[in-house]
């Protein structure tokens, strides 16, 4: 199909000014809505690198001390392989905690990693039980608790249950304000296609009339609906990324280690977020767009 | 050029726009529709067109049984076929010369085609001066003009036109007639549904009568009643 690519820039353009405050509305309404799905997802992402080491089934580490002597150590793998409660573990010596503790949390700061060396870490046993009854996990790690060498024993249940309970509610609560906001742009973004071809529908019945293909006449209004999908995911992803630097601006300026560092997300984390939040804006607008195209062309 | 056989339109399961119409228009021939408010003019030439569908009955365009066009199809179709009607249909806010290369942007037509078809249209048409101007600043007879220049300046083989004089008073009836006969006289085939007794009379062309949907006369060189 011929289409003059000057044409369609300077149709499209102008629907855009004419509707302006509508449009407004509309990318408005998707920014701030691809904003609180960026955070939500930012969250998921906080959360699942703050229990990273809970994956594969682990429910309890044992931190030993980085002192601890050969004999004190070999007591306690004697006991975790004689241990019939315990399907297998695993042993993270001080080098692999120091990278994990530096790659999962933080990895935008680099002044806290260089206050850490490998001779403070601890290293530790990632047990994985045979069965997951609360009950004979609490008595199999209480039995370890009191071991000579033996500095902490952290259930995966406080830990996670602890973070995923506080984030739980949030993410939900601003995942379903995200989606209906969502919802609320798509039939915005489909009535303000509807008006601009209301607006147009002389030159439409024209059109139609020297036989210009349904195509011609639909894509400048698709561009309009997929253009004001995508400058509201811009402007959705542009906040979420705020927001991450500003997080990370707090993290870095308090100096007490606590819970909240093992949230920090990485750069190229939130740019992934980014894309999918851009992709998620322009089939919004060109799904809008294409709905309002469709039912009101009536070609 | 165009065929109808026994083609039949009903509104809405009820209202009965045309009734087992048939009649053959040759190429180049000049047709008027004569008949009362209601007696299916008008239904007659959008299913020409394909802006109605015929519930039963074929209808053929240069060779073409257009009922069994695919949708995407249809938009081609009607770059063979101009048309004008009593109200127009310009865009006021486009010039003379906007309206009538807007119908050939739409169609994708090149820059250097609109620049030279459109000036040379709006001579034929008798435009020249008036180019820059936009329709509320013209004549009715002379929006018609646009109107038709817009219409034939993809050269069409057919032009439809419904009651194009109905707005006009009649000695510019007759100059916007004078410019279909030119039309005409280069091959196009025109189809008019009027309502204007002197023209017809005046023109002594094909005449096809239509009462309450029903073809009831079709006589060459036809009067009015």
């Amino acid at each position: 199909m011929v289409m003059n690519f000057d044409y369609l820039i300077k149709e499209t353009a102008r629907n855009l000014r004419r509707n302006l405050t509508l449009t407004l509305a509309s990318v408005l309404t998707v920014a701030v809505s691809l904003s609180l799905l960026g955070v939500a997802l930012l969250l998921q992402k906080g959360v699942s690198n703050a229990t990273d080491r809970w994956e594969d089934g682990v429910e309890f580490i044992i931190w030993i001390q980085p002192d601890i002597s050969e004999n004190q150590r070999g007591l306690i793998e004697t006991d975790l392989e004689n241990s019939t409660g315990i399907e297998t573990y695993r042993y993270v010596d001080q080098e692999e905690a120091l990278r994990e503790f530096n790659e999962d949390f933080f990895p935008e700061n680099p002044e806290i990693t260089q206050l850490v060396t490998v001779d403070v870490i601890p290293p530790s046993y990632r047990v994985i039980p045979a069965q997951l009854n609360a009950e004979a996990i609490e008595i199999i790690a209480a039995s370890f608790e009191t071991k000579p060498g033996v500095r902490k024993v952290v259930r995966a249940t406080d830990e996670i249950s602890k973070i995923e309970t506080a984030t739980d509610v949030i993410r939900w609560v601003v995942l379903g304000a995200g989606i209906i906001l969502l919802g609320t742009g798509l039939l915005l973004i489909l009535n303000t296609i509807r008006m601009a071809m209301f607006a147009r529908r002389r030159e439409i019945e024209v059109m139609k009339l020297v036989g210009a293909t349904n195509w011609f006449i639909l894509i400048p209004f698709m561009l309009e609906g997929t253009f004001q999908g995508l400058v509201g995911a811009s402007l959705g992803t542009a906040s979420v990324y705020g927001a991450n630097r500003a997080f990370e601006e707090w993290l870095s300026s308090d100096s007490v280690l606590n819970i909240l560092q093992s949230f920090a997300v990485t750069s190229g984390d939130v740019w992934g977020i980014g894309l999918l939040l851009i992709g998620i804006g322009g089939l919004v607008g060109s799904i809008g767009s294409a709905i309002a195209a469709y039912r009101f062309l009536d070609v | 050029m165009i065929k109808l056989e026994s083609v039949t339109k009903v509104y809405k399961g009820e209202v009965l726009a045309l009734r087992d119409a048939s009649c053959d228009i040759q190429k180049g021939e000049f047709v008027f529709l004569v008949g009362q408010s209601g007696s299916g003019k008008s239904t007659f030439l959008r299913l020409l067109n394909k802006e109605e569908e015929p519930d039963s009955g074929k209808i053929h365009i240069a060779g073409k049984e257009i009922g069994s066009l695919s949708r995407w199809r249809v938009p081609h179709m009607r770059r063979q076929i101009g048309s004008i009607f009593q109200d127009f249909k310009l865009l006021p806010n486009k010039t003379v010369s906007q309206n009538v290369a807007f119908a050939l942007e739409v169609i994708g037509r090149p820059k250097y085609v609109i620049e030279d078809q459109v000036p040379a249209i709006l001579d034929l048409v008798g435009l020249q001066e008036k180019t820059n101007r936009f329709p509320h600043e013209l004549s009715g007879g002379e929006q018609q003009r646009v109107s038709i220049a817009r219409a034939f300046v993809n050269r069409p083989l057919i032009l439809l036109a419904d009651e194009p004089t109905g707005n006009l008073d009649p000695q510019t009836s007759v100059e916007i007639m004078r410019l279909l006969e030119r039309i005409n006289e280069t091959g196009t085939t025109v189809v008019m549904a009027t309502h204007d007794r002197g023209i017809v009379d005046t023109m002594r062309r094909r005449v096809i009568e239509l009462n309450s949907g029903e073809i009831v006369r079709d006589q060459a060189r036809g009067v009015y009643e």
